[in-house]
């Protein structure tokens, strides 16, 4: 069984390279988040010109927000779209392996389904670590060529120091990607449920959109919900606080128990999910 | 032979769908060595009967051991047993050698190259085509050279002509043919192509109405049980109301001195001798030889209880 896993997890893998939407879920978010930053980097040089001009700069100014708040602002784009990808690909690639009949090859040939459904779990945490990092050096290279990085000061008083600033980032990121591997089973669970593909990717993505809704309506509940902690359209997660702790805002108010809750809640409703998708794959048709 | 012996052994398997019962009781057994061909009306069940053989459906009862092995755990054969279905399923956004290659890194026992089997197949100016470029017939080749990378014991191919030029479908019977004789890989078929599968097939199953109507081999499904014969004698309505008589003999039709008959378990020679026995004298006996064509027309034409299905 572990090296009929291994086997596939490699054709999976050459499969997965040779792949568009692969390409998509790796290059998509990261390609996005630095668009997003060369657009505010020139919003904001225009911005600052026209204050030059007609005189407008002066007191109150803080220096460094405007760099930090951009890169966290980038990054939670960037994680954004992981999480809505991740889910969709999830969903779509063991539906479509099923569409296109290769699934069965696998299936009489080398490996169990369940097998094959710890393939695609595994090979999807590849890809969103491949697409994490691509993020992560992409929108930091591309920041650091526009901006200089430092403390956040504020008429020559230090708001927030360098170092302080990359130990909030660190946790805000961290805090983000935890909620990505139930995003992901959710996407598998879907999957094997789904009559087809096109089913499977819509299904993915409108549970994670109306997750994001849901969060907002059940008030303290939420905190209970793995798609609370996903940086997302409707974003309440840490990282969102970090873009306005880096921007000197004072008034963040940081819930210790939130944090907590941010590590240990996701991880139980992967679980979940994973199971509930271990038991159905063996009574569904190929 | 022993169920344990069979490459495929299938007892007694009931498939429903809803409130459709598709498979009724289906038994077959495949041999060792032998190219066994399934056919059937369009929603016989041919296709579910391999889906489920191949452990791709469920089934409510019955068994199926295939090389020893339930379906849901055909994967431990590890490539012995090799399904071809009738949509091919490959990666649509590969090249036909990076679908070789994928399917060479599942095989644990590879004896040819991608190279080798894209040349077997007549695919080797397509081997940089990406599969979605390829028409229906090319796919259908290169489903089948995933097959040919290992060495199987066992290719259950579901309609195998499907979208093939004469040429393709030349290809794949010599194919089939030189499988078996030099590895003795054995085969399951199904096609509506009954000629294809009557120049190639050691055995014959007809699935009619949820259940097997017939299995037998082709050597004696040409010349046994049900047989015509034209019959060319001096008194006909004699040699009529003689053989009439015998319900294992039906007279199809009568033209002057001529009848023609279907015999169930009576040969030629018997039949000659009854009638000169009774002093008719025979001037023409023939046999003539029967089709699958036919035989798989008499089965889905004839009423239920007809001694012809209770035949067979």
């Amino acid at each position: 069984m572990i090296s009929s896993f291994w086997v596939a997890l490699r054709a999976e893998i050459y499969v997965g390279l040779r792949s568009h939407a692969s390409r998509l879920v790796v290059i998509l978010p990261a390609l996005i988040a630095c668009a997003q930053l060369v657009l505010t980097s020139m919003l904001t040089a225009s911005r600052e010109a026209s204050e030059t001009m007609f005189g407008g700069m002066g007191a109150g100014q803080i220096e460094g927000a405007d760099a930090w708040g951009t890169l966290v602002d980038a990054y939670a784009t960037g994680l954004t779209l992981i999480g809505l990808l991740l889910a969709g690909y999830a969903a779509w690639s063991l539906a479509n392996d099923k569409d296109s009949g290769v699934l069965r090859h696998l299936l009489i040939r080398h490996a169990s389904r369940r097998t094959m459904l710890m393939v695609k779990l595994v090979h999807a945490h590849l890809l969103g670590i491949a697409s994490i990092a691509v993020l992560l050096v992409s929108c930091t290279l591309c920041a650091w060529l526009i901006w200089d990085f430092g403390p956040v000061v504020e008429d020559g008083y230090e708001l927030i120091g360098t170092s302080e600033i990359l130990t909030e980032l660190r946790l805000g990121l961290l805090l983000a990607i935890i909620p990505l591997p139930a995003a992901i089973t959710m996407g598998l669970l879907v999957s094997v449920l789904a009559g087809n593909s096109t089913q499977a990717l819509v299904a993915a993505l409108g549970i994670t959109l109306a997750l994001d809704i849901l969060k907002g309506i059940i008030g303290a509940a939420s905190d209970y919900i793995y798609a609370s902690y996903l940086v997302s359209l409707l974003d309440s997660s840490y990282l969102r606080d970090v873009s306005r702790l880096v921007r000197g805002f004072s008034d963040v108010m940081i819930n210790p128990t939130t944090l907590q809750m941010n590590q240990w809640v996701p991880w139980p409703q992967a679980i979940f999910l994973l199971l509930l998708a271990w038991y159905a794959i063996n009574r569904k048709p190929v | 032979m022993k169920a344990t012996d069979a490459i495929l052994s299938v007892t007694s398997l009931r498939k429903r769908f809803a409130a459709v019962e598709v498979l009724k009781g289906i038994d077959l057994t495949v041999t060792p060595g032998a190219i066994h061909g399934l056919v059937g009306l369009n929603g016989s069940g041919k296709t579910t009967t391999m889906e489920c053989v191949l452990g791709m459906q469920s089934f409510q009862s019955g068994d199926v051991r295939i090389l020893g092995r339930q379906p849901a755990d055909i994967w431990q054969c590890h490539g012995a047993v090799v399904g071809i279905f009738d949509t091919p399923g490959l990666h649509t956004g590969l090249t036909v050698r990076q679908v070789l290659t994928h399917a060479r890194m599942l095989c644990p026992q590879p004896v040819r190259s991608p190279a080798e089997v894209e040349d077997m197949l007549g695919l080797g100016r397509y081997s940089h085509y990406r599969i979605r470029q390829l028409s229906l017939g090319n796919r259908r080749r290169v489903s089948i050279a995933h097959a040919l990378l290992g060495q199987p014991q066992f290719i259950i191919m579901d309609e195998p002509f499907n979208g093939l030029d004469a040429g393709g479908v030349d290809d794949v019977l010599a194919l089939i043919k030189d499988l078996n004789s030099q590895t003795g890989t054995s085969f399951l078929l199904s096609s509506h192509q009954l000629a294809y599968l009557e120049s190639i097939c050691s055995h014959i199953s007809i699935l009619h109405n949820g259940r097997i109507s017939l299995t037998e081999t082709l050597q004696n499904l040409a010349g046994s049980a049900d047989t015509q014969l034209r019959i060319v004698c001096d008194k006909a309505d004699a040699a009529a109301t003689l053989l009439q008589s015998d319900p294992a003999i039906r007279i199809s039709s009568q033209e002057q001195n001529q009848l023609n008959l279907q015999t169930v378990g009576i040969d030629a020679a018997e039949i000659n001798r009854r009638l000169v026995m009774a002093g008719i004298s025979v001037s023409e006996l023939q046999a003539l030889r029967r089709g699958l064509h036919q035989v798989f027309q008499d089965i889905v034409n004839a009423p239920a209880d007809s001694p012809l299905q209770e035949a067979s």
